[in-house]
């Protein structure tokens, strides 16, 4: 909401500079957006009277005018035909400047010739002063004008302004106006807050023949309030009002409508003026709108009501759309004699679906769906009407509608002074506090310990004895609140735990190469679908922003297949990426947020080099099984197993493997399908693994134990030997296993070959094996006993044949 | 010539030919004709039985004497020129590029969670976490945000599909109803995690993004032990010389609630007195009563912030996209 100083002032005393006002509301929890200063604009710029007029000796369309500033007379060459000897205008003296337009640098008139005739200074255009956007000849003004008073001062704009753009915060509707804001102003400096006087209005009950008004649903409209207003001159505002309105981003339309939005913003109680001759029987329903009942709101759009619609009407149709927008069959026009002022109040829930529903917000809309003060309905009636008579015209018709069904009582609060104290962390004396509310508005009767406050019905956010104590910590200031060290109780929380493994993981890879990663956690559905098995089990969001972002993330290596392929549009090929996040698995009708790690890799295995047989390896997916065994060790996992998933490539992978620990699937890994790699515009191979980090976190073993450091000499074995291919690895270590060989230490495969030697549907693998025994030297005959029954069973179960 | 003066030229001739070996080649040679079986120096040694008597031990003493001499000079040539034979054939270039590891580096939005993590931990509180998916009832309801309050105008909410009203939370507030409904107080709890909005992405919003939430609840807690911990914790952040203020403001779940500027070298640079960083407050004691807590005995205040936002500052990171774009031109830096 916009205000500006000089129209504050008007409520309230602040000796302070513009800054320091600023900095007081910031600290009352008003902030403050913007401060824009206004004025000095027409600084050298006076009204003067033209004297005599006369043709220019060396051009035709100018003329030499003998001017009056005020001071003296001067002569002014001018170009403008519409004027004439004796009329008043504003006048630029030479060394001022012309308001600048914005991204212009003032223009700065001087003292010249033109064709020959000396002029000293310029009459302007309203284009000139930047009052119109476009206009033919001078700004002829009032003739009342005075002579010589500077051209602010008559436009109202005495001297200098400071317009503040302020966020109010939606509890505190109240301050939606400049007399809330001067209120708060006065709280804070003591200063009293300076209500305008209103004029007695005529007394009677001549309007309750005039007008009928029924309000049909008082939970939609607790007060309606109506008086009206005979023989309006309808007609541009005075310079002040226009200003006042222009000054704070309103548009000045006509008297009468300017005044309800001055008091609007005066007060925050939306007005709205009925042309009275418009309204059919001169009556008003306040009734729900039927179902689909079409009404033409002021800016000219016709719009389909439903029942939940609150609808301000007159005997056979709507005029105005409740405490949202008035009709365009009602409004005020050149025509119109006699106004109908609406002072009501409106639900705000009510007003605020509406709002919604017909996209359409305005001043009204906004402080009634905040909640405006019922109390004051009458006041703000009675303003503008004193403004109307005082600037349109027109006679009160006596007395006033005021359909009030309910009054709300005026609540009352017990404030204990003490529980202010023991919040704060600090005492306040009791008639500090007291003083403090007092000088909010706020009626205070001391008892013992405690005191009773009235709230004002302005006030609806005080609700309970915690806001009368934020009232009394904002206005004592948060900033003489003393800080303490912090104290106390030690927290519990089982997750304190988790925080720390997730590091630990991260820092395990982070030190294996990978990067972390951060995905977005909507993501589009098909891209969802594909990283699933059952497409059942991604969950949809309602209202999604686009189809890119329509779905709950049910992995996160869709995020990451994204963030590779970005990095390949950016000439990145080489990415090792990995991301800790929560995935959403949807089940029947839950959905299960599940703490997945992920993995991408993709590119070189090293950082380029000049030397090597290997410098321009390829990643491939022993590089991310190594990434994830070296993983699992670092966080005590034992006794992983893999297996390959069998059958056609499905989902995101080609290959794939999946992990098991005991019974349960911990996770799966394996190569990208090439065409999906491809799709994301990486032309390397891609290795992804997800994991389930709520289960691996819940099998990691953090125990460590000193083990002896080896003080014996090992013996070393090895074996070569042709197997079928079909023989994996495991298979050899299992059968080793079983043999519970005597001494053997560790068993490393260390070279697999096919080729020349070996036959076609076969393969050679090399193992070392490592014997050792913690106490003494082993001999070679022990060693020989374990070795020969191990090349013996390799032969005989697994049908090797050694090298 | 007596014996004695043909020692002093046969010396001087073996020690001038050692020096001079080029190579352990010439060395070796250079040996063999002084200390050699046929040397020149071995020759005068085979000469000492045949002096007289009385002779023999002065010109053995002065024999032996050369012959350390000589054998030191020789040990001492032959390791220099074992050293310079040790040197590779072709000089190392120092200028050629190290073989380089691939390193990792943790997201930004990680480090400065960690950070904020690590120093509300000095003051005794633990993490805690809670389901991003929520209800209406711990992300508004308990918080004393009801379904027609215009503070919900704030916040555009995203909900899932399937009628549920199910959403996903627009704050990590909706955990401190989780926890303070399953533990009794005193609670002392700090909270990192996703939150959701329904904002278009643009330089600052993401549709996803990061909050930190402390919430501390105990007997006697007060403003005072509010804003010395708020000080505490951003100095540990921000540095030393941070400046703070706090400035009344409205959250339905707080009261009084309050928001917190800084001030720092780094705000100045950017033109302004004051960045808004954090909003904090005492917990309102409707909160209190939702969740069974009795206003009356336990006080507590939460405040929270959005870790992006810290990030953006700290790093002087100007759109918000990048943390989650993952380009390792980005991620690298940090």
């Amino acid at each position: 909401m916009k205000i500006t100083l000089n129209w504050l002032k008007q409520y309230v005393d602040f000796t302070g500079t513009p800054e320091d006002l600023a900095e007081r509301l910031t600290m009352l929890g008003v902030e403050v957006e913007g401060i824009q200063k206004l004025g000095g604009e027409f600084e050298g710029i006076v009204v003067a009277q033209v004297i005599t007029r006369d043709k220019h000796p060396n051009a035709d369309k100018l003329s030499i005018c003998r001017v009056n500033d005020g001071t003296g007379e001067r002569q002014i060459v001018c170009g403008a035909q519409n004027f004439q000897a004796g009329d008043k205008v504003p006048l630029i003296l030479p060394g001022a400047a012309l308001p600048a337009k914005p991204g212009e640098a003032p223009f700065t008139i001087k003292v010249g010739k033109i064709r020959g005739v000396e002029s000293q200074g310029m009459m302007c255009s309203p284009q000139e002063l930047g009052l119109a956007s476009d206009a033919d000849g001078l700004l002829i003004l009032d003739p009342a004008a005075k002579v010589g008073q500077p051209f602010a001062e008559h436009l109202g704009r005495s001297g200098s302004d400071v317009v503040y753009d302020l966020e109010i915060t939606p509890n505190r509707p109240d301050l939606n106006s400049v007399i809330g804001i001067a209120r708060e102003i006065a709280a804070v400096t003591g200063n009293s807050l300076r209500l305008p006087v209103i004029a007695s209005l005529p007394q009677g009950e001549d309007v309750l023949g005039l007008a009928k008004i029924t309000i049909e649903d008082p939970l939609l409209c607790p007060r309606y309030t109506a008086r009206v207003i005979r023989g309006v001159k309808i007609g541009p505002s005075p310079a002040w009002l226009k200003s006042t309105l222009e000054k704070v981003g309103l548009r000045s339309l006509n008297n009468v409508v300017d005044i309800t939005n001055f008091v609007l913003l005066e007060i925050g109680q939306p007005l709205h003026a009925f042309d009275f001759a418009n309204l059919t029987d001169h009556t008003i329903v306040v009734r729900r709108a039927t179902e689909g009942e079409k009404f033409t709101t002021l800016d000219g759009i016709e719009r389909t009501l439903n029942s939940q619609n609150l609808l301000i009407a007159d005997a056979t149709r709507g005029v105005a759309l409740a405490g949202v927008m008035g009709g365009l069959n009602s409004e005020i026009s050149a025509q119109t004699v006699d106004v109908l002022l609406e002072s009501a109040t409106f639900q705000p829930q009510n007003i605020r679906a509406t709002s919604k529903k017909l996209e359409l917000r305005s001043d009204a809309s906004y402080r009634f769906e905040r909640g405006a003060d019922i109390g004051i309905c009458d006041w703000a009636s009675r303003r503008a009407t004193q403004l109307i008579v005082e600037i349109a015209g027109g006679t009160p018709v006596a007395g006033v509608i005021d359909l009030y069904p309910t009054p709300a009582a005026p609540k009352k609060i017990i404030l204990r002074h003490g529980r202010t104290d023991a919040l704060l962390g600090m005492p306040i004396d009791a008639s500090v506090q007291d003083q403090f509310l007092r000088q909010l508005g706020l009626e205070v009767v001391p008892g013992t310990d405690s005191s009773e406050v009235t709230i004002p019905s302005f006030r609806i956010d005080l609700k309970s004895e915690i806001d009368l104590i934020e009232e009394v910590a904002r206005i004592y200031g948060i900033d003489k609140i003393p800080s303490t060290p912090p104290r106390g109780a030690i927290g519990t929380h089982k997750y304190d735990q988790t925080y720390d493994h997730l590091n630990e993981v991260r820092r395990t890879l982070i030190a294996l190469g990978l990067t972390e990663a951060q995905g977005q956690t909507l993501i589009g559905v098909e891209s969802a679908k594909l990283a699933v098995i059952d497409p059942a089990q991604v969950q949809m969001l309602a209202n999604p922003l686009s189809s890119d972002m329509d779905a709950l993330r049910p992995s996160v290596l869709p995020g990451l297949i994204d963030s590779l392929s970005h990095n390949s549009r950016q000439f990145q090929t080489d990415t090792a990426l990995f991301e800790i996040g929560r995935v959403f698995v949807k089940s029947g009708t839950t959905v299960t947020e599940e703490l997945r790690l992920g993995i991408a890799l993709t590119g070189r295995r090293s950082p380029i080099f000049w030397s090597g047989e290997e410098r321009d390896a390829s990643l491939d997916i022993y590089d991310l099984k190594g990434t994830l065994e070296e993983l699992f060790d670092a966080i005590g996992l034992r006794g992983c197993s893999v297996t390959r998933r069998e059958g056609l490539p499905a989902g995101l992978y080609l290959e794939a493997a999946s992990i098991g620990l005991g019974k349960q699937t911990v996770g799966e890994f394996g190569q990208l399908i090439p065409a999906l790699a491809k799709k994301a515009d990486v032309r390397g191979a891609v290795f992804l693994a997800e994991l389930n980090l709520g289960l691996i976190l819940s099998r990691r073993n953090s125990a460590r134990s000193f083990k002896a450091l080896q003080a014996f000499p090992t013996i070393r074995r090895d074996i070569a030997m042709v197997v079928p291919e079909t023989t994996s690895h495991e298979a050899v270590l299992n059968l080793t296993r079983q043999l519970k060989l005597a001494n053997l230490d560790k068993v490393e495969l260390f070279d697999i070959y096919r080729g020349q030697g070996v036959a076609e549907g076969a393969k050679s693998m090399a193992y070392a094996f490592t014997y050792r025994h913690a106490e003494r030297t082993l001999t070679d005959t022990e060693v020989n006993a374990a070795h020969d029954k191990l090349v013996q069973e390799l032969q005989g179960k697994i049908g090797a044949t050694l090298r | 010539m007596s014996f004695l003066d043909q020692l002093e030229p046969v010396r001087e001739a073996a020690l001038k030919s050692f020096a001079e070996a080029a190579d352990l080649a010439a060395l070796d040679n250079a040996r063999a004709q002084s200390l050699g079986i046929n040397g020149a120096f071995t020759a005068l040694l085979k000469q000492l039985s045949q002096l007289p008597k009385e002779e023999k031990p002065a010109a053995g003493k002065r024999l032996n004497e050369t012959k350390n001499i000589l054998e030191a000079a020789l040990a001492e040539r032959r390791g220099t020129l074992e050293l310079s034979a040790s040197l590779p054939k072709i000089a190392t270039d120092f200028s050629l590029p190290g073989r380089r590891r691939t390193a990792g580096h943790q997201h930004p939005l990680t480090q400065v969670t960690d950070d904020i993590v690590k120093s509300f931990r000095k003051l005794g509180f633990v993490v805690a976490d809670g389901p991003e998916i929520e209800d209406d009832h711990h992300c508004f309801d308990a918080l004393n945000t009801p379904a027609d309050h215009p503070a919900r105008d704030l916040q555009d909410t995203f909900y899932l599909a399937g009628g549920s009203r199910s959403l996903l939370r627009t704050h990590t507030s909706s955990v401190q109803i989780r926890v303070m409904e399953k533990q009794p107080p005193p609670i002392r709890i700090i909270v990192p995690g996703r939150v959701y909005r329904r904002d278009n992405a643009d330089a600052t919003h993401n549709p996803t993004f990061h909050q930190i939430e402390g919430l501390y609840v105990d007997k006697n807690v007060t403003v005072s032990d509010l804003k010395g911990t708020v000080e505490f914790v951003f100095k540990q952040l921000l540095g030393d010389e941070v400046k703070l203020r706090f400035r009344p403001h409205y959250f339905s779940y707080t009261e009084p609630s309050y928001e917190i500027d800084f001030s720092s070298a780094l705000v100045r640079k950017m033109g302004k007195d004051w960045l808004e960083i954090a909003g904090c407050g005492m917990v309102h004691p409707q909160v209190f009563k939702n969740v069974g807590y009795d206003p009356e005995v336990w006080t507590g205040w939460a405040f929270g912030f959005g870790i992006e936002r810290i990030a953006m500052i700290r790093y002087g990171i100007t759109d918000i996209r990048m943390f989650y774009q993952n380009d390792v031109r980005f991620l690298s830096q940090f």
